[in-house]
């Protein structure tokens, strides 16, 4: 088979490449803010100064006076927006996404307070700089540890519970100790963008950076009372965003307002430092965890609170408690998840989010206990082996967790790891190893797929999808080509507008599973078309160009739609990772180095392997950058991030990573789709940075419970 | 890095004719103004005569050669080089990524030297000869260093891409891919927030053992 | 960012005339001036570009020579150059290491000399127009003081400011006791390399002692033996594109297995390169042990003050110093 690897490590170079790699490299690929409609103007945004209270003044009118300026749109002048105007004779909810330019309340500080729009970039943003507002200030709080009493749970969530609370407690060896993940912003590297035009007065059409066209579509109609086949959103290309463009955030819509009072189209592009405030982040979340095991390393019980930030408009939740409930085999787990409303934006999902977080307190504590266990951390966790789900009691679809482990053992020279911390020093540098692992479950959504084989050989295969990295196109095109045995290069993808047809937003880990899917069932419905076209007789790989010619069709066409699947009512469905790292640690400055990585994924079978490398990859450098440097800062006497740049924002850069072994178990799902192949996305970062800290313990003795672990952190 | 015949010998003479074009629209009136400007300048002009007016005027001439290509355009002091590039030259493979130094999605070349595009002034580039990803190719035919990154992955979503090929070029070209190490080290201008770096690792070292031209 | 004027003048003499007037602003590189305008932090009314100037004395701007007692460096030979440059490498690694330890690839190929030292601090309170900080806006107070100071000044701050100079080239300069050549119109004074930058005390709003129709036109660095005994390490929170949370340029003559010399200047820890004197003096005549370095980190380390994000420097910058000075001495 084409797609199939046939070793667990591929390098850099095995597979196909991807099929939009020369757009890429050549700087053909355009993302959203590189459309030239014609009459094309510039919309800035100017924000908020202060984090709480109301506007009681705004004076615009040296902005409007400013060269070049077209208009500059307030709450006290802009547009409505019908699908924020509370329905006839209903109360406003009181809670829900941020209304732009709604009225004069101020919710988070950088809240955009005014659009000016002029005639080039530099005036735009010139003008903007002169909006100026006045204030009634409210005291606010931004400090979650400082407000956490304030916690209430999410709505239907929360709390857990299976056999004896607190059963940790009376373990002969238990850990109990606190955690905390701060706010990890996404920053893709394409700064969010959108270039509005309302083609007629109920016609209107974006390029914007969204993860899902289909549910952008479904926003804007919803917000402008339009009908869904008015609103066409283009795509094409996403320059990253792991999360960060899930949702309609509000400066799309003060692009498309602003599109309404020009009546030109309207190009905004938010700044590095709105990226931080104005289209989510991974929440600040206070974790602590109780954990208990016999003397041979059996767990008795887990305990896992924590508390996560969201706005005071919206309560944003995910699941950092999942993790304990469903990891290990344990009998009683308890877990608790509060929401801290804080004067913020409100935060968003972030790849592997909740999982990612709460992987980091349980995977730490378990490293913590093997410590007064004296037992390998890896012996450990096969002590504790799940078989079956144990929330669900439900079997697993497919599990391979126990030869993941093997696998990352193998590579990063586990066996050269000693179980006494601070022992082993190389040139002056503590050597140290530690593992962590993860899971996020195996979604699959319904998609459908157009696809168009034509008389030259050639297959166009369309989709809603959106692609913010990972690859799909290539994907598509190798599973299209598996299936119908024709070469990729005859196959295309097209891919990220919101005319085609349906596929979920990309998020989840679920695009190849559910996309795939569809695409799988394309290609079998056309072979079936072209079998009865071509009679009895017919081989399993026809000569399709011949049929057509035969049969006088310059093309066959089909549209096929899966759904969803129904694997998950009698099957536990989830991916597996697990981390391996060799870190170098300098006692005396606490510098941190990651001297070697090995991440196994247990995530079905490998449908493209440069590009699965890649996301691993990619993933786990994510997860060494929350590791290791990365933390938005807020100065709460202001409310204010005062790091929001990528100079004070620390990301990894090159110098920081070595050469990362991504390996694949490589097994089919047999359940999730007919490919076999499970999501890998989030797996690659969850699990990472526990694996870190736990590196860093075993080659230092410094425990670090708060991220990122920093050289101020780890020094003597 | 000089291009000699770009700059007169005796600029200061601009500073002169610059102070005295501003002198001169303080001292004309109203109406003499007012004919020479574009009806947007007018309303805006309404009691900020001097500021208003003078923006018309305050562009100045730029000559620069882009991938080949000698460009006389007229741009405000202001103006980036990126975003003359992106919004006046529509030649958007040269990516904002931060927009103050501190990403390297802008880099190209000046003169053969990479740099930060978001960082220079327009006008500050007259008489240079940039080079963008667009101006990498050479006709259909990829560059070394665009196949590389093709072959080793060396992005995802590919938006730093562009900035990381034309530091890769740099690197080469400066000396400074003589190991792995060093290569980590003088590639950390270029952030990729997808995490290509050891692809790109992989394909720079392929194309400097390949002993290909670059 | 404002509309400004830009002017380019060719001489000297025709940027002198230009420079010092209110509004004006001198941009060679750009890196950190244009970064400035865009924030907002900054807003001439002129920007006078000066690459284009021409000999002065014979000499180039952009060139590196050799005089008599020295190495000089043209305030506007780019950082990467200097960093290449064979005289350099072979004089003056410190200076080498320290401007590679600095920026990115693409800043160095675009920053000066001169400019590297006239780069204003990274305080984050200094580049947010919304915030309080009295090196911006004199009398609005000091964000940083009670607040997010994490990077910030051990030595030498004051009630008024707590932010560093963000430079490395500087931190080996002052340690090789350069110094700084200055053009006025009443022609060229001298100055050495420690005295150009300056504590806060009660204005911030100062940097250096350079007055403001002044320009830099180089640097000269003395003749010295300590080529085989130089390190500059920089402890950051990545490995590279980082600024320093502390630095350390140290550079040792060794005879006989006695320290003849030493030379110790940090980054990261002061308003200004923070020359270390007095550990100086007392690594002299002493053997280059790791026992011996610790003392003089130590000694280094009096009047320090932690203002509770930095404190952890108060450890962090000792253990840096010694870790440099084994570099040095080959220890490692």
């Amino acid at each position: 088979m084409k797609t199939a690897i046939n070793k667990t490590m591929p390098s850099s170079a095995e597979g196909m490449s991807r099929v939009d790699g020369r757009l890429k490299v050549t700087g053909a690929a355009k993302y959203s803010a590189e459309y030239t409609p014609k009459g094309l103007t510039y919309g800035v945004l100017a924000g908020s100064t202060i984090t709480k209270g109301n506007i009681i003044a705004i004076d615009t009118k040296a902005a409007e006076r400013a060269p070049g300026v077209l208009a500059v749109i307030t709450h006290l002048n802009a547009p409505k927006v019908p699908g924020d105007q509370p329905e006839k004779g209903k109360a406003a909810d009181a809670k829900g996404a941020l209304k732009v330019f709604y009225d004069d309340k101020i919710y988070y500080n950088g809240q955009p307070v005014a659009i000016v729009v002029a005639d080039t970039f530099e005036r735009a943003l010139f003008a903007a700089s002169l909006v100026k507002a006045q204030y009634k200030t409210e005291k606010h709080i931004t400090s979650l540890p400082d407000n956490r009493d304030k916690g209430f749970p999410p709505r239907g969530e929360g709390t857990y519970k299976r056999g004896t609370e607190d059963a940790w407690k009376l373990a002969p060896f238990k850990v109990e100790q606190e955690y905390i993940v701060p706010t990890v912003t996404h920053n893709p590297m394409e700064l969010h963008a959108i270039i509005a035009n309302w083609d007629t007065d109920n016609k209107l059409t974006v390029w914007d950076k969204t993860q899902g066209v289909k549910d952008t579509q479904g926003d804007l109609a919803h917000l402008f009372k339009l009908p869904k086949e008015n609103v066409q959103v283009h795509s094409q290309f996403v320059g990253g965003a792991f999360g960060s463009a899930l949702r309609t955030w509000p400066h799309e819509v003060a692009a498309i307002l602003a599109a309404k009072v020009v009546k030109r189209p309207v190009k905004v592009v938010l700044s590095r430092a709105d990226m931080f405030t104005s289209v989510g982040y991974r929440p600040f979340t206070w974790q602590k965890i109780g954990i208990g095991a016999t003397a041979d390393g059996k767990l008795t019980g887990i305990t896992h609170e924590a508390a996560g930030q969201t706005s005071s408009y919206e309560n944003f939740t995910e699941g950092p408690t999942g993790v304990s409930q469903s990891l290990y085999a344990c009998p009683n787990v308890n877990t608790k998840y509060h929401l801290v409303a804080l004067d913020i934006a409100t935060p968003t999902w972030m790849r592997g989010p909740g999982e990612a977080t709460g992987a980091f307190a349980l995977e730490s504590a378990l490293d913590e206990l093997s410590y007064q266990l004296k037992l390998d951390p890896v012996e450990l966790r096969l002590r504790n082996y799940a078989q079956t789900d144990p929330g669900s009691g439900k079997p697993f679809s497919s599990k391979f967790l126990n030869e993941a482990y093997q696998l990352g053992s193998d590579h990063i020279g586990w066996k050269d790891r000693k179980q006494e911390p601070g022992t082993v020093k190389q040139n002056g540098w503590y050597v140290g190893y530690g593992m962590g692992g993860g899971m996020f479950g195996a979604y699959r959504a319904g998609a459908t797929i157009r696809a168009k084989f034509n008389a030259d050989g050639t297959l166009l295969l369309q989709s809603a999808v959106s692609d913010i990295g990972p690859g799909t196109g290539t994907a598509m095109v190798l599973i299209a080509a598996e299936q119908l045995g024709i070469p990729a290069e005859k196959i295309r993808f097209e891919l990220g507008d919101s005319s085609l047809p349906n596929a979920p937003t990309q998020g989840g880990s679920a695009t190849t599973a559910s996309v795939g899917s569809a695409v799988y069932k394309a290609c079998a419905d056309l072979k079936e078309k072209f079998q009865k076209l071509a009679g009895n007789g017919a081989t399993n790989n026809p000569d399709y160009t011949k049929i057509l010619k035969d049969s006088g069709l310059p093309s066959l066409e089909v549209v096929s739609e899966t759904d969803g699947g129904n694997g998950m009512q009698k099957y536990a469905m989830n991916s597996w990772s697990v981390h391996f790292v060799k870190v170098l640690v300098n006692a005396a400055t606490g510098v941190v180095k990651i001297d070697k990585v090995a991440c196994v994924s247990d995530c079905g079978k490998v449908i493209s392997p440069k590009t699965a490398r890649s996301q691993v990859i990619g993933g786990a450098i994510g997860g060494l950058g929350m590791a290791l440097m990365e933390e938005s800062i807020i100065d709460h006497r202001y409310g204010r991030y005062i790091n929001n740049n990528f100079a004070d924002y620390h990301v990894p850069v090159n110098a920081d990573i070595p050469q990362i072994d991504a390996l694949f178990v490589n097994k089919p799902d047999p359940i999730i789709n007919p490919m076999g192949a499970k999501g890998m996305a989030e797996i690659a970062l969850i699990g990472m940075a526990a694996a870190v800290a736990n590196a860093v313990y075993n080659a230092s003795g410094k425990r670090v419970r708060d991220l990122p672990i920093t050289p101020d952190k780890v020094m003597a | 890095m000089e291009n000699k015949e770009a700059y007169p010998a005796n600029d200061a003479a601009q500073d002169v004719k610059d102070s005295s074009r501003r002198n001169f629209i303080k001292q004309s009136t109203l109406l003499t103004a007012v004919a020479l400007t574009p009806g947007t300048a007018i309303k805006a002009a309404a009691d900020h005569i001097d500021e208003q007016i003078a923006a018309v005027f305050e562009k100045m001439p730029l000559k620069m050669q882009v991938n080949g290509k000698t460009q006389n355009l007229s741009v405000e002091p202001r103006a980036t080089l990126l975003d003359i590039l992106r919004e006046q030259l529509d030649l958007t493979g040269t990516k904002k990524g931060c927009d103050h130094g501190q990403c390297g999605a802008c880099t190209v070349h000046v003169d053969g030297h990479r740099i930060n595009s978001c960082l220079t002034l327009g006008v500050m580039m007259n008489g240079r000869k940039i080079t963008t990803i667009e101006g990498l190719a050479n006709g259909n035919q990829l560059h070394p260093m665009q196949e590389a990154f093709i072959k080793h992955d060396g992005f995802q979503c590919g938006y730093c891409t562009p900035g990381q090929i034309m530091s890769a070029v740099a690197c080469i070209r400066e000396g400074h891919a003589n190991s792995e190490h060093e290569i980590r080290e003088y590639m950390s201008g270029n952030i990729c927030r997808c995490g290509a770096y050891p692809n790109i690792v992989n394909a720079i070292q392929e194309v400097k053992d390949g002993g290909m031209a670059v | 960012m404002k509309q400004f004027q830009y002017v380019r003048p060719a001489t000297l003499k025709a940027a002198l005339d230009v420079i010092g007037k209110p509004g004006v602003k001198v941009i060679a590189g750009g890196t950190n001036l244009i970064d400035l305008m865009k924030r907002g932090v900054t807003a001439p009314d002129k920007l006078v570009d000066i690459n284009h100037l021409g000999l002065v004395d014979h000499q180039s701007l952009k060139d590196i020579t050799e005089t008599k007692t020295g190495l000089y460096l043209g305030s506007l030979a780019l950082n990467s150059v200097v960093s290449e440059n064979n005289m350099v490498a072979k004089r003056h690694p410190l200076l080498a290491m320290a401007l590679k330890a600095g920026a990115s690839p693409q800043l160095r190929n675009m920053a000066t000399v001169g400019g590297n030292m006239m780069q204003r601090t990274r305080c984050g309170y200094f580049y947010d127009t919304t915030m309080p900080c009295n090196k911006r806006v004199p009398g609005t107070g000091c964000g940083a003081m009670e607040g997010i100071n994490r990077m910030h000044a051990i030595f030498g701050a004051s009630q008024q400011c707590i932010a560093v100079h963000p430079s490395d080239m500087c931190v080996a300069l002052a340690a090789l006791d350069a110094t700084v050549h200055i053009a006025g119109k009443k022609g060229e004074r001298k100055l050495p390399f420690t005295q150009f930058h300056r504590l806060p005390g009660e204005h911030p709003d100062l940097d250096n002692n350079l007055a403001k129709d002044e320009l830099i036109v180089g640097i000269e660095i003395p003749d010295n033996n300590f080529a085989q005994n130089s390190y500059y390490l920089k402890i950051r929170d990545r490995q590279s594109y980082a600024f320093a949370l502390v630095s350390v340029a140290a550079a040792l003559e060794i005879e006989n297995g006695i320290i003849k010399n030493a030379r110790l200047a940090m980054g990261g820890v002061a308003h200004k390169p923070w020359r270390l004197f007095d550990a100086e003096k007392a690594l002299t005549g002493k053997q280059p042990t790791e026992e011996n370095f610790a003392q003089a980190a130590t000694l280094a380390m009096q009047g320090a003050i932690g203002h509770g994000g930095n404190s952890f420097k108060l450890k962090l910058a000792p253990a840096t110093i010694t870790e440099a000075l084994k570099h040095a001495a080959g220890l490692v």
